[in-house]
């Protein structure tokens, strides 16, 4: 970040701080080796500006150990959700000795494996904290020289070794932040201030710290469920040089011998290989849309093909709207949504209008443009899995079924012709990942919306009065995977849902009632008699607010829009057109 | 650049980042003058008279310098001298 904007920022982050007191929110502990202040203060301001209150427990310089080993510790007292672990590379003390060789650099490389082991086990065994663990920032000291990065023993190479070794040892409660890529991208020279380092213990250069926090801000909003999904469009001067409408489809600068045009090419190209990772992409531009489309249709130069593209809106509309109806036809919120567009006045627009959507800040020339999405970084997920692989394409195939569905009059004849294969069951350990993020990341079909991490899942499926049941589906289109998740519990003779979500892109295609069935029958088989349920009302899954009415629960309580209800008759089995595998 | 103007920019820096525009400096003035001014603010402040100037502090400039107008005398100095 250039200084002036740091200063600024500072300036912010006090202003936030005297009018925003609160001690209260989501509950952070950040641990350090160096100074932490200034990380804490601008971790605050962050989460505060996307939304989440949080209540932040500032560990005493270089107090790892004593918050962490002892358990009456003020770590322990405070409780927190999450745990952010920043290390300096001097807390490696023992650097194999020079001219070591293989067993004795491993000796080395288990000893500080075993400590960082022990400290996430530690935290893991009293807390139910999620951790949050930056790796080593390697220094830009190498006192071998060029040999340093060829000697096993070079204190710069144990390093890298030990990052790597972490990243392989850590459990499912710790996830490790690479701090040291930033590092590296920001340029060891710049990261490290040795003055503020001597004077105040500061770990990096004030100048980055707004970076450095952003990366666990990055993390802890995917973890609760923050994460987009889309990435939308413009056009003109965005993916290609020039305006269609005036130049036509041959005459955009797309030109792979031209500069300007490989620059073009280069950022579309990037823009697919976040369609192939599970970004949705989708057109948003002020054109005719057959004007719009031509490019994409017949100019060979185009890396990104109509194909490629879930939903594509071209017409005169203002994008502040078109937008809305983006998100409306990909069944997404609008806080999903990423806008990259290079006029000023457009991104204005939105970012008044839609202010959830993040709205890059588009460079001047089209050559920084993927570095701008680098330095951004918003798709930060905390997992990736089949699922999503498969994900844009069955958005596009959702056209085709659109488009089939308006030659059916009757819907449920439409079902039967879509020839759906469900199957429904308990979850192996290799589901656990996506049952975990299809958790994490449901809004709008979510009757309770509780965040369960990996580590709680596991303990759930290891214990008996739980039952965590999955559903895969595929139609004559595509093969969804997993889209919807149920967590049971046992309490006597009832069984209560404790968690039901579904992925919004198969609505109204008897998934619900599939699923219905299968929670009867596990509760049947369990002996109970009765199905508890609840709906907990959040800002975004009002979709679901008279969900259990449907299958005919009773309402037993309403209370600030809490609904709480009871089934007794488990003997109902509804219809659906999916056939069971 | 002499004294007078470079009091002025400081001035204006300090009203900026205590958030007080009435707030006048002087040469005996240290930490203790200003509520806000801890050891964390006096990191910010160090960065922004080196941005405003163009100049950089040592180590040992930034431990020693004891009130405002020993900043000035450096400052001072080194636009001038070009150290």
């Amino acid at each position: 970040m250039e200084k002036e904007k740091i200063s600024e920022l500072l300036k912010q982050v006090r202003k936030n701080e005297k009018n925003n007191v609160q001690n209260e929110g989501v509950k952070i502990a950040v641990l350090g080796s160096c100074s932490i202040q200034y990380f804490v203060k601008i971790l605050r301001y962050y989460l505060n500006q996307n939304g989440v209150q949080c209540n932040i427990y500032e560990g005493e310089y270089s107090g790892i150990n004593m918050d962490v080993f002892d358990p009456n510790s003020s770590l322990y007292e405070f409780n927190p959700e999450y745990v952010i672990m920043l290390p300096f590379y001097s807390d490696v003390k023992e650097c194999p000795p020079l001219l070591s060789e293989g067993n004795k650099i491993i000796e080395y490389l288990d000893d500080v494996k075993k400590y960082y082991e022990q400290l996430w086990s530690q935290i893991n065994g009293r807390l139910e904290a999620k951790i949050l663990q930056a790796n080593f920032v390697l220094p830009p000291v190498r006192v071998l020289g060029n040999l340093e990065y060829q000697k096993e023993y070079g204190r710069n190479e144990f390093l890298y070794s030990v990052n790597r070794e972490l990243l392989k040892v850590a459990p499912s409660t710790v996830t490790i932040v690479d701090v040291d890529a930033l590092s590296n991208n920001v340029g060891k020279y710049n990261w490290f201030d040795y003055k503020a380092y001597f004077l105040n213990k500061a770990a990096v250069r004030l100048d980055y710290m707004p970076e450095y926090v952003m990366c666990f801000v990055h993390e802890i909003l995917a973890l609760r469920g923050n994460i987009r999904k889309c990435l939308v469009l413009d056009l003109d001067n965005t993916l290609w040089g020039g305006v269609v409408g005036d130049e036509g489809w041959e005459g955009i600068q797309i030109d792979s011998n031209n500069a300007v045009g490989e620059a073009y090419r280069y950022f579309q190209q990037y823009c697919l290989e976040l369609k192939q990772r599970g970004i949705i992409l989708a057109v948003c531009s002020k054109n005719d849309e057959a004007t719009a489309k031509e490019p994409f249709e017949k100019n060979e130069n185009m890396i990104l093909k109509l194909d490629d593209i879930s939903c594509f809106i071209a017409n005169w509309e203002n994008k502040a709207d078109n937008i809305r109806r983006i998100a409306q036809e990909l069944n997404i919120g609008t806080d999903s949504l990423v806008f990259f567009d290079d006029n000023p006045a457009e991104r204005q627009i939105v970012r008044e209008f839609v202010p959830e959507v993040h709205v890059i800040d588009v460079p001047q020339d089209p050559a920084l443009y993927v570095l701008q999405m680098e330095k951004e970084q918003p798709f930060e997920w905390t997992q990736i899995t089949k699922e999503d692989l498969e994900r844009t394409n069955s958005y596009i195939e959702n056209q085709k079924r659109q488009k089939m569905q308006e030659s059916f009059v009757d819907y449920n004849e439409y079902l039967k012709a879509l020839e759906m294969k469900g199957h429904i069951g308990k979850i192996e350990n290799v589901d656990i990942p996506r049952f975990s993020q299809l958790i994490n990341k449901s809004n709008q079909f979510n009757l309770r919306t509780i965040r369960y991490q990996e580590a709680n899942i596991i303990e759930m499926v290891a214990n008996p009065d739980y039952r965590c049941l999955y559903c895969k589906l595929s139609d004559k289109y595509s093969n969804y995977g997993i889209i919807s998740c149920v967590i049971l519990h046992k309490e006597g003779s009832s069984c209560f849902i404790d968690t039901w979500v579904m992925s919004c892109r198969v609505l109204k295609r008897g998934v619900e009632d599939l699923m219905f069935n299968a929670i009867t029958d596990n509760a049947k088989a369990w002996g109970c008699s009765s199905i508890r349920a609840e709906y907990l009302p959040t800002k975004k899954n009002k979709m679901v607010e008279s969900f259990y009415e449907g299958f005919e629960f009773e309402l037993t309580s309403a209370k600030n829009g809490t609904k709480e209800y009871i089934l007794n008759d488990l003997n109902n089995v509804v219809d659906c057109y999916i056939e069971e595998e | 650049m002499n004294r007078e103007e470079i009091v002025k920019d400081l001035q204006e820096i300090f009203r900026n980042l205590f958030d007080d525009e009435e707030l006048v400096i002087f040469d005996e003035m240290t930490s203790a003058d200003i509520e806000d001014w801890d050891s964390l603010i006096h990191i910010n402040l160090v960065s922004d008279i080196e941005l405003k100037f163009n100049i950089t502090f040592t180590t040992e400039e930034i431990l020693e310098t004891k009130n405002v107008g020993e900043f000035i005398d450096i400052i001072e100095k080194k636009v001038n001298g070009g150290v």
